[in-house]
């Protein structure tokens, strides 16, 4: 209670202090200002932040510059992606006990919002008093804002990701999303083979000769092929290449024809990459002792499997998305075993145009928002923190760290770092010292260009990228005659207006919402039997697969998904 | 002194009334359309939703639709895994006491006790993690592939995890190497209370060791044996939740997801509350008419009861 009056005295000093030194232009209507973020003010700020990244340590650098120059304490409740849909559940169910300061959440489904759990800020960003948030959302604000039922429309969510600052923005040499990956010891075998017009069939050839001619890595275990995640919430491991080998965008679970959602687990394509699949899988026996083509585990296996497999080098390709497996690429890497790590292939049906790198997409939904039962103040204090952190001074603390310390600024004033430097920054448990990558993960970024012409991240820096590379990778991208992994991919066009499918809601609990989970449940029940068939039962698997899927309200998930994305045309295609 | 004792009894029966039969107010959100919102506690909702009658009820047991089906399948799953594991971790149980109280060496009988108790003591989340290395390829570490490829078993190695037929064996076996000696302890107590007269005068008459064992030991701990029987019925719908939550993969769902788990999914992660309570009344309906006959038979046959 002392503390409770000792904060609002310290308030109201400081609300006077402001309002003297307060502009003269100012707009006289506008009576009330800023509270300054100072250490002569602690404010403790709850948050539940979903992220795969630990809580800093105790004595963070970071977090102690946070409290030494703005007063501000974080007081963390870190929730993993995988346990986010019960944490929220939980949440909601209970009537909001419990609810922290600032909500940062990444769910697709906006179940918070709909909920009533987070502050609706268009009356206070309107006001103008914090400038870079403003700034931040203004150009996508239609994008940003909700329009579903519940909850009245307008904006909630500070985004996360893939805000780009800069005309053109510097974007990093590192391609994050899909693709069929392949080991780079493979195709140094293979003498550098040319990767364009890939497909199928000579994706599975780069690595069946390569495993009939090393069918042990040079350690004596038994390679693998080919795999791919299916844990739980990433199914789309075993699931999308249909969708990208005939040539589409990554939509999610549909194939979008002229604003049309249709699925295509059923589809010809679907059969075809299966049953190409299986043919792999049967050739399994032809290799010696445990060495796979096709892993026989790799609907089975855990997240920790799969690491592992991919950390100790015996997986040669992969199904999945680039930072999907960020965790055992960077052993690989500290491990000095860069021909181990990978790089993106693009297979296609029928000579198709490969899609499988988009424009980065803004993220809706996911990211910073209020928590909906602060008071006035409390929010207005919550924004003024954001703004803070939202301004370059912050954005270049958290993303490069300390000037001298983390990076040096060379004398055309481009930040530069030492070769420790940029091994520190990798380091996980440095960073945990001296880095606050739970908060970095799903705070608002000034992603792109900073004024000063430096990148954002030092990875997206060109010529740290360029320092940052092995010798071996240098001379690998030499052969390829390229200069950054994003070039082994292809070159996104625009993004349609109302990409992509996967990001909109068809509503908690509702038939489409239980339609999509069934669809998902059919595959992860059929695929796996499917693709580890033997020869002949193929297409009595595939039958049933596909009466599994006629039995399920597929129309409820594809008008709701049509009608999203014609929503989406709509409000944002003007 | 009746009174005294009735009053001693009040805060015990407060606290099941409050514990244990208040909740069930919740039972509303199963004939509601739930939509919990921030800012109106439970009770408020529960106030205010728009009552639907057994709409859910009805779409859970629709066995035309996947849904109802994947429910119905649930119910199979649970009794499956439960009724499996309850056998054989039964029959085990009294096997190993037996066993254990023929061993006339006070020493070794504590040592072989204490190694079986040990794993009771981890956590389940462990034996699942370990399970699931002993189930795996024997190029991923499956010790159990791999002993049963060196005893020439088998000559291919069975892929544990992917093939559902095998869930309900995962289930009733692991929960046979968590529990096994704990479950010993409640029979060995009641074999140290068999009157040794019984033993002496059989060894007289000439009794083999095996007819004491059959006639004596297991005659005398039989009531034991018919509550706890009776006990477990209640159980019969509770097949545990952590070994199908982190075993049960995509593939093998058709048989390893309970009732727990299919109120998990569909409640907790889908928000679909009104479901998974509906899901919760119909289990524990079940329950009470299971654990109603097995007490009416044990009656009949002239058994204890257990009310």
């Amino acid at each position: 209670m002392k503390n409770l009056f000792l904060v609002s005295a310290l308030f109201m000093f400081v609300f006077a202090f402001a309002a003297c030194g307060r502009n003269e232009d100012a707009p006289p209507q506008q009576s009330s200002e800023n509270l300054i973020l100072s250490p002569d003010n602690p404010v403790e700020i709850s948050m539940l932040i979903v992220t795969n990244q630990v809580e800093p340590a105790p004595n963070n650098r970071m977090a102690a510059l946070m409290a030494e120059r703005l007063g501000v304490t974080i007081n963390y409740e870190i929730v993993t992606p995988e346990m986010q849909a019960e944490r929220l559940s939980v949440l909601i169910a209970g009537g909001g006990v419990g609810l922290p300061d600032i909500l940062a959440t990444t769910e697709i489904e906006p179940r918070l919002t709909e909920a009533g759990a987070k502050l609706r800020l268009d009356d206070f960003l309107d006001s103008g008093r914090w400038p870079n948030i403003y700034e931040h959302i203004a150009p996508y604000r239609r994008r940003l804002s909700w329009t579903g039922g519940d909850a009245s429309p307008g904006f909630y969510t500070i985004p996360n990701y893939n805000r780009f600052y800069g005309d053109p923005p510097i974007l990093g040499g590192t391609h994050f999303g899909s693709g069929f990956f392949i080991q780079k010891r493979v195709l140094e075998w293979h003498d550098f083979p040319d990767l364009t017009d890939m497909t199928l069939e000579r994706y599975f050839q780069l690595i069946e000769e390569f495993l009939i001619a090393n069918p042990y890595t040079p350690e004596g275990l038994p390679h693998i092929g080919f795999t791919f995640p299916a844990f739980p919430g990433r199914e789309w491991g075993m699931t999308n290449p249909p969708m990208f080998l005939a040539g589409h965008p990554n939509n999610g679970g549909v194939l979008v024809h002229d604003g049309i959602a249709t699925i295509y687990a059923d589809t010809e394509y679907s059969r075809r990459y299966f049953q190409f699949l299986n043919e792999m899988f049967n050739r399994n026996s032809e290799f010696p002792g445990h060495v796979v083509l096709v892993d026989p585990e790799a609907a089975t296996q855990s997240q920790d499997m799969y690491f592992a497999n991919i950390a100790s080098g015996r997986v040669l390709g992969m199904h999945d998305q680039r930072w999907g497996f960020s965790t055992p690429h960077d052993s690989l890497i500290a491990a000095g075993q860069f021909d181990r790590t990978f790089v993106a292939t693009m297979p296609t049906f029928d000579g198709r145009a490969p899609w499988y790198a988009d424009r980065d997409v803004l993220n809706i939904h996911q990211g910073f928002a209020i928590s909906s039962t602060v008071s006035q103040e409390r929010a207005e204090l919550l924004l003024t923190f954001i703004d803070t952190i939202l301004s370059e001074e912050w954005q270049i603390l958290l993303s490069w760290g300390e000037e001298g310390i983390d990076y040096h600024v060379g004398a055309d004033g481009i930040f530069y770092r030492t070769p420790q430097q940029r091994l520190d920054y990798d380091n996980t448990t440095w960073q945990q010292n001296n880095r606050l990558m739970a908060f970095f993960d799903t705070m608002p970024k000034r992603q792109g260009t900073l004024s000063c012409g430096n990148a954002f991240a030092p990875g997206d820096q060109p010529l740290e990228f360029m320092e940052s590379l092995s010798d071996y990778h240098r001379w690998f991208l030499e052969q390829y005659n390229k200069y950054t992994w994003r070039d082994f991919v292809n070159d996104p066009p625009p993004n349609p207006v109302y990409y992509p499918a996967w990001q909109i809601s068809v509503g908690a609990g509702t038939p489409a919402n239980i339609a999509s989970s069934e669809l998902e449940a059919a595959a992860l029940i059929h695929l796996p039997q499917i693709i580890m068939a033997g020869p002949h039962d193929f297409d009595a698997l595939w039958a049933a697969y596909v009466e599994h899927i006629g039995r399920i309200d597929v129309a409820a998930f594809e008008n709701a998904m049509t009608a999203g994305i014609q929503e989406r045309i709509a409000l944002w295609g003007q | 002194m009746q009174r005294t004792l009735l009053l001693m009894s009040i805060p015990f029966l407060l606290y099941r009334l409050l514990f244990s039969y208040v909740p069930l107010i919740g039972w509303a959100i199963a004939f509601q359309d739930f939509r919990p919102r921030i800012g109106v506690t439970p009770l408020q909702s529960l106030r205010t939703n728009e009552f639907i009658g057994l709409d859910n009820f009805r779409v859970l047991l629709d066995t035309d639709t996947v849904l109802g089906a994947r429910f119905v399948q649930s119910i199979i799953n649970t009794f499956g895994q439960a009724l499996l594991t309850q056998i054989v971790g039964f029959i085990c149980a009294i096997v190993l006491s037996l066993m254990l109280n023929e061993v006339r060496q006070n020493g070794i009988k504590k040592v072989i006790q204490n190694i079986l108790y040990l794993p009771h003591f981890l956590s389940w989340v462990i034996v699942a993690s370990l399970a699931s290395v002993a189930l795996a390829l024997p190029a991923s570490g499956g010790i159990i592939n791999e002993f049963l490829l060196w005893t020439r078993i088998i000559s291919e190695p069975i892929h544990f995890l992917a093939n559902p037929s095998y869930f309900w064996g995962i289930v009733a076996g692991t929960h046979l190497w968590r529990n096994l000696g704990w479950n010993t302890i409640i029979y060995l107590a009641a074999m140290t209370a068999v009157d040794p007269s019984l033993y002496e005068a059989a060894s007289i008459d000439g009794a083999s060791r095996y007819r004491k064992m059959w006639h004596i030991t297991l005659s005398s701990i039989k009531p034991t044996i018919v509550i706890l029987m009776i006990m477990n019925v209640g159980w019969l719908l509770t097949s545990g939740f952590e070994i199908q939550w982190f075993l049960g993969h995509g593939v093998n769902i058709p048989r390893s997801e309970n009732i727990d788990i299919f109120i998990f999914r569909y409640g907790i992660q889908m928000g679909n509350f009104g479901l998974a309570t509906a899901s919760g009344i119909l289990r524990t309906g079940i329950s009470i008419t299971l654990l109603s006959i097995v007490n009416f038979i044990a009656g009949r046959l002239g058994s204890e009861k257990l009310f």
